[in-house]
């Protein structure tokens, strides 16, 4: 289904934001959370992100515009050449038509599903040439999963016509990968998937499951190494980054060629912070909140509510104390240390009545209390998450979550109640 | 005063030094009288302390080497010339299991003070049993110091050191600096274990260079200085005990390593020095840290073969280059 | 005929440290079998008349190298039980604070450099020492122990070579017991091993290694001569060993049959020779003997006790004695 793109509103008193830069071509594959453009404001200028997959069409404002907020600005479409959809509702700026590649006739080979968990794979090599003879079980090509590589036949004889993605590429399972036609192709074709835009064959597949997308340029000087969805930093610049709460993966999404070294500290540095806002236009952004705690009230409850009332396990009460902060029964889950355990919370403020289970969390608290984190902005995640960072002799409380999870009042309401149970939890009892 | 001498005359005038200083000391080798080994670095020693303290011995390395394990258990300080570092092989029991271990076998009862000088390196034609850098070998055994010196300045301040010290101590000195000249003082002086010599200081990756390889790790900083590189050089000078401190500063400093060692790559002294930085300065690389070690094959003896096994300054430039530029040497 | 033989102090002296020598191996036997001692040890008993021979012509200036079987040769240069049985159970007032065992005591204040795990390891030890005094002008002597199996060894050519070129004053012992661990010598030497010395142009004896006054004898004059600069010496001492290779050699008859340790036993006892030769010659009577016998045997189980009760040594001296100061 085609997405509209507008201008979001990212302030209270805003009534247009500048579009200071595409971060993706028009007929770019888009997927969803891929930072789509950037929009600058009285404030700050912050990147915004794709809220649906497909392919990036209709592109109606230009670079340097000013748009009203809820103006739509593009349209994320089924695919790259979605010109019999109906126009977007305005055209202030004619869209940039980047002729493409007119594709051969021909079957279309996709990036098959290899796994239960998969969305996409990784192209490791053609086994093909263009043009060249393909028979229908010649090994066509490679693709790398998480789990493994696996070797892919052609499904079709004839010519391989068309390649759509190069070593490297992160592909989504069910894209158009190659096309095989009958007859030997006269100007075969051949792209990446930064530049693809499969126009002549109308049928891609309906199932585009999401995932973060590959960097979008190929590096100067050597191929983009596979990642495997692992951002390949060195130490020092990892650190640094932690220190100055700066998050690599803005790299990653800015297309920047891996592996990051100090050198891509000022590129990093110089990508406009996110700091989204609850708003009310079209687009839907992350919610980032943040609330303090003048002391850890928690730790001493913890040994109060062991010691008086036999209640051992700290994890249980946090899990409590979150719970009843949502003020609804909830699964919430407690991590640490990379490990988590899940709990049912009863609505009401009975602290005993907290109890394991197995149930997938509606909420996730983070305990970073032992770490040398000072701050968080991991972005949205499969539920709300709430964070725990120690600050001084207090805490600092980060509330991060889509608001498709939870809309702004919802997660004031949250965060506001959380940090008083945290501060005093004996007046969650009271 | 300084004036230049070879390090060959270097390594001489410690070893008559510390035999006038101390009576206990004594040589003993393979042809270290009269013929003042075949490298001629002993020459003249005889002359003056006679055949009783510098001692020709038959060709039998287990056995001399036990010898010296034994005068120096008893109040001697035997200096043991071994004539190749390829026949560390054939004294690794006495080396090993008796010298490295009688004083803590003993429960500091006894102790070893004798030094085994000995050489390696090379590109000296001499194929796979006469150019063997088998300081890994013997660094691997608790007990046992291990001396590289790096020119005939090193040589001299080493060699003193190691004849005062109370525990076995191994020098490999690279058998193509022996006519190597270098400004060495008239004055006496001695170089401590244990302390890391900054040959080169430099910020933007650090090249750590044992014997044989301070030159190259020199020359290629040379290299690299043209290229608007900075490197910072360092000698560790022993590798056992290891100036961790001073490696570790200058790489938190650069944030880039490179190890060279003209001992084989695998399980060598380059993968000790890199591991130990990746473990203490993990957080602070910007880029792994390089061994650059001999080729892992027997030396062999053409030299359009030869050549090809030793890292040279232009190789480590390279590597140098790449890891200041952020490129990767080995695939993600 | 040496001064000493006709000593009874001296005689006693040397009935009581082959008594000491075969008390403490009963001990160290019994703290091996009961599980209480770690470990690997070798059992001396049977050879005590080679060891107290020797050592009993030897000073405390004087060295000696010992082998993986060394308590014998560790008694009889002097040491202490107490710090023995502690070094057997490693104890932290053992000879080498428990760092070394039964295989790597030394007792450097007796002059003994140390026994050695590795078969014929200290022959180039014991020459060195020998090569120092002879470049310091000391007049001390060192004797290495070894046994049948070392002659095997290339080592000890090479270092009795250099010590017949240098005229060092150091005293082969080469302890026949014939068995190399659980094969008889003559499966493993050919020829003969005195004519392995003797191709150095090393002056060789063999000599009934049973009989304590024989093996002090010749060791006197060989000592004494060696002092003099007329060493190296070997002998070729004939003795036998009364337990297996090891304590836990138990079914040993693949290698030897039990008449032959019977007759060792019986009628070439070391001690019991000596014993009644001090008897018939009016040195001790029996009952004087026996009360000696007691009183060592006090003396252990006094020792064993203290060394059971001992405290190991603290975790912090693990990486202590690595390097000297």
């Amino acid at each position: 289904m085609p997405h509209d793109v507008t201008m979001p509103q990212l302030g209270m008193a805003q009534d247009a934001g500048r579009l200071t830069q595409w971060l993706k071509a028009p007929g770019d594959a888009v997927t969803k959370g891929d930072a789509l453009f950037e929009v600058e404001t009285d404030k700050a200028t912050m990147e915004v992100e794709a809220q649906a997959s497909g392919f990036l069409t209709h592109v109606t404002a230009a670079e340097g515009e000013d748009v009203p907020v809820g103006h739509a600005i593009a349209r994320i479409s089924d695919s790259a050449d979605a010109a019999g959809d109906s126009p977007a509702p305005n055209d202030s700026a004619a869209p940039d038509s980047a002729p493409q590649d007119t594709l051969p006739d021909g079957h279309q080979v996709t990036m098959p599903q290899l796994g239960m968990a998969q969305d996409s794979g990784v192209l490791v090599i053609w086994h093909k040439a263009l043009g060249d003879a393909v028979a229908t079980d010649d090994i066509l090509f490679e693709v790398e999963t998480d789990k493994s590589t696996v070797e892919v036949p052609a499904g079709h004889s004839g010519y391989l016509a068309a390649t759509l993605a190069e070593p490297g590429d992160e592909v989504p399972v069910g894209a158009a990968l190659a096309i095989i036609s009958a007859q030997k192709p006269d100007a075969p074709v051949a792209r990446g998937v930064a530049a693809a835009a499969p126009a002549a064959n109308p049928a891609p597949a309906e199932t585009v499951a999401p995932k973060p997308a590959p960097p979008m340029q190929a590096t100067a000087h050597q191929a983009a190494p596979q990642t495997g969805g692992r951002i390949l930093a060195s130490p020092k610049l990892r650190r640094v980054a932690l220190e100055q709460g700066l998050d690599l993966a803005r790299l990653v999404r800015a297309g920047h060629p891996q592996p990051f070294h100090m050198r891509d500290l000022e590129v990093l540095e110089a990508l406009p912070t996110q700091t989204p806002a609850p708003q009310a236009g079209g687009t839907v952004q992350a919610l980032r909140l943040q609330a303090a705690c003048a002391q850890d009230g928690f730790s001493p409850f913890a040994t109060w509510a062991a010691d008086a009332h036999g209640l051992q396990d700290a994890d249980a009460l946090l899990a409590g104390l979150a719970g009843a902060s949502l003020g609804r029964a909830a699964t919430v889950a407690v991590e640490r240390f990379g490990a988590s355990r899940v709990y049912d919370v009863a609505a009401g403020r009975g602290l005993s009545a907290v109890t394991d289970t197995e149930n997938a969390p509606d909420l996730r608290v983070r305990d970073l209390r032992a770490t040398s984190l000072r701050a968080v902005s991991l972005g949205a995640e499969d539920v709300p998450v709430l964070s725990i960072i120690q600050q001084g002799a207090g805490l600092a409380l980060v509330l991060e979550c889509s608001a498709a999870q939870m809309d702004g009042p919802a997660a004031i309401a949250l965060i506001s109640e959380f940090a008083g149970r945290m501060e005093q939890p004996l007046r969650h009892l009271l | 005063m300084m004036r230049e001498i070879t390090l060959s005359q270097a390594v001489n005038e410690a070893i008559a030094e510390e035999m006038r200083r101390d009576a206990s000391v004594f040589l003993m080798g393979e042809d270290v009288a009269e013929a003042g080994t075949p490298f001629k670095v002993l020459s003249g020693l005889v002359e003056e302390f006679g055949t009783d303290r510098v001692i020709d011995t038959p060709i039998s390395e287990p056995g001399f080497v036990g010898l010296a394990v034994g005068a120096a258990m008893t109040g001697a300080r035997p200096i043991v010339d071994l004539m190749f570092g390829d026949f560390i092989y054939l004294v690794m029991d006495q080396l090993c299991n008796q010298a490295a271990k009688q004083h803590y076998m003993s429960g500091g009862k006894l102790t070893v003070p004798m030094v085994l000088r000995t050489n390696m390196g090379a590109t000296r034609r001499s194929a796979a049993q006469h150019s063997q850098s088998l300081q890994a070998l013997v660094a691997h055994i608790p007990g046992l110091k291990v001396a590289m010196p790096s020119s005939a300045y090193e040589a001299k301040g080493l060699m003193k050191t190691a004849i005062r010290d109370n525990n076995p101590v191994v020098i490999f000195e690279d058998k193509l600096m022996y006519q190597d000249r270098a400004p060495v003082p008239e004055e006496e002086y001695l170089i401590p274990f244990g302390v890391a010599n900054v040959q080169r200081k430099g910020t933007d990756i650090t090249l750590i260079g044992t014997s044989s390889m301070v030159q190259v790790a020199l020359s290629a900083a040379e290299i690299l200085a043209a290229e608007g590189i900075s490197a910072e050089v360092i000698d560790p000078r022993t590798i056992v005990p290891l100036d961790e401190a001073t490696l570790l500063n200058s790489v938190k400093k650069t944030s880039r390593a490179i190890v060279i060692d003209e001992g084989h790559q695998s399980y060598g002294v380059t993968a000790e020095i890199a591991s130990r930085l990746n473990e203490k300065a993990f957080y602070h690389l910007d880029a792994p840290v390089l061994r650059m070690g001999a080729m892992d094959v027997p030396v062999p003896f053409s030299p359009a073969l030869e050549d090809l096994t030793v890292p040279t300054p232009e190789q480590v430039a390279a590597n140098a280059r790449k890891l200041c530029a952020g490129e990767m040497i080995h695939a993600a | 005929m040496a001064k000493a033989k006709t000593n009874t102090e001296d005689y006693l002296r040397m009935y009581r440290q082959m008594v000491r020598i075969r008390t403490f191996e009963d001990n160290a036997n019994q703290l091996y079998l009961s599980a209480k001692m770690p470990g690997l040890t070798h059992m001396y008993s049977g050879e005590e008349a080679v060891a107290v021979g020797i050592c009993e012509a030897l000073t405390d200036d004087d060295r000696i190298t010992s082998t993986h079987r060394g308590h014998g040769h560790c008694v009889a240069k002097g040491a202490e039980f107490k710090a023995m049985f502690c070094e057997l159970l490693g104890k932290a007032e053992g000879y080498c604070r428990g760092k070394g065992g039964s295989m790597h005591i030394a007792d450097q204040s007796h002059g003994n450099l140390g026994a050695n795990a590795i078969v014929g390891g200290s022959m180039g030890i014991a020459t060195g020492s020998a090569l120092r005094a002879k470049l310091q002008g000391a007049d001390d002597v060192t004797v290495c122990f070894f046994g049948d199996g070392a002659t095997a060894q290339g080592l000890m050519y090479e270092v009795m070579n250099m010590a017949a070129l240098w005229s060092l004053p150091v005293i082969y012992a080469c302890e026949n017991n014939g068995y190399s661990e659980y094969t008889k010598t003559e499966e493993i030497a050919a020829g003969s091993i005195t004519a392995r010395a003797e191709a150095f142009g090393i002056e060789a004896h063999q000599i009934d290694g049973q009989d304590v006054l024989a093996v002090n004898d010749l060791t006197r004059k060989l000592v004494a001569r060696a002092r003099r600069g007329e060493g190296p010496f070997f002998m070729e001492l004939m003795t036998y060993r009364y337990h297996g290779h090891h304590v836990g050699d138990i079914n040993r008859e693949y290698y030897r049959s039990k008449a032959e340790e019977k007759e060792w036993k019986e009628n070439r006892d070391p001690i019991i020779r000596f014993r009644a030769h001090l008897v018939s010659e009016g040195i001790a009577t029996e009952d004087e003997l026996d009360a000696m016998n007691a009183e060592v045997e006090r003396d252990a189980a006094e020792a064993v006790a203290y060394a059971e009760a001992a405290p190991y040594p603290d975790a912090s001296e693990v990486d202590q004695h690595v390097f000297a100061a």
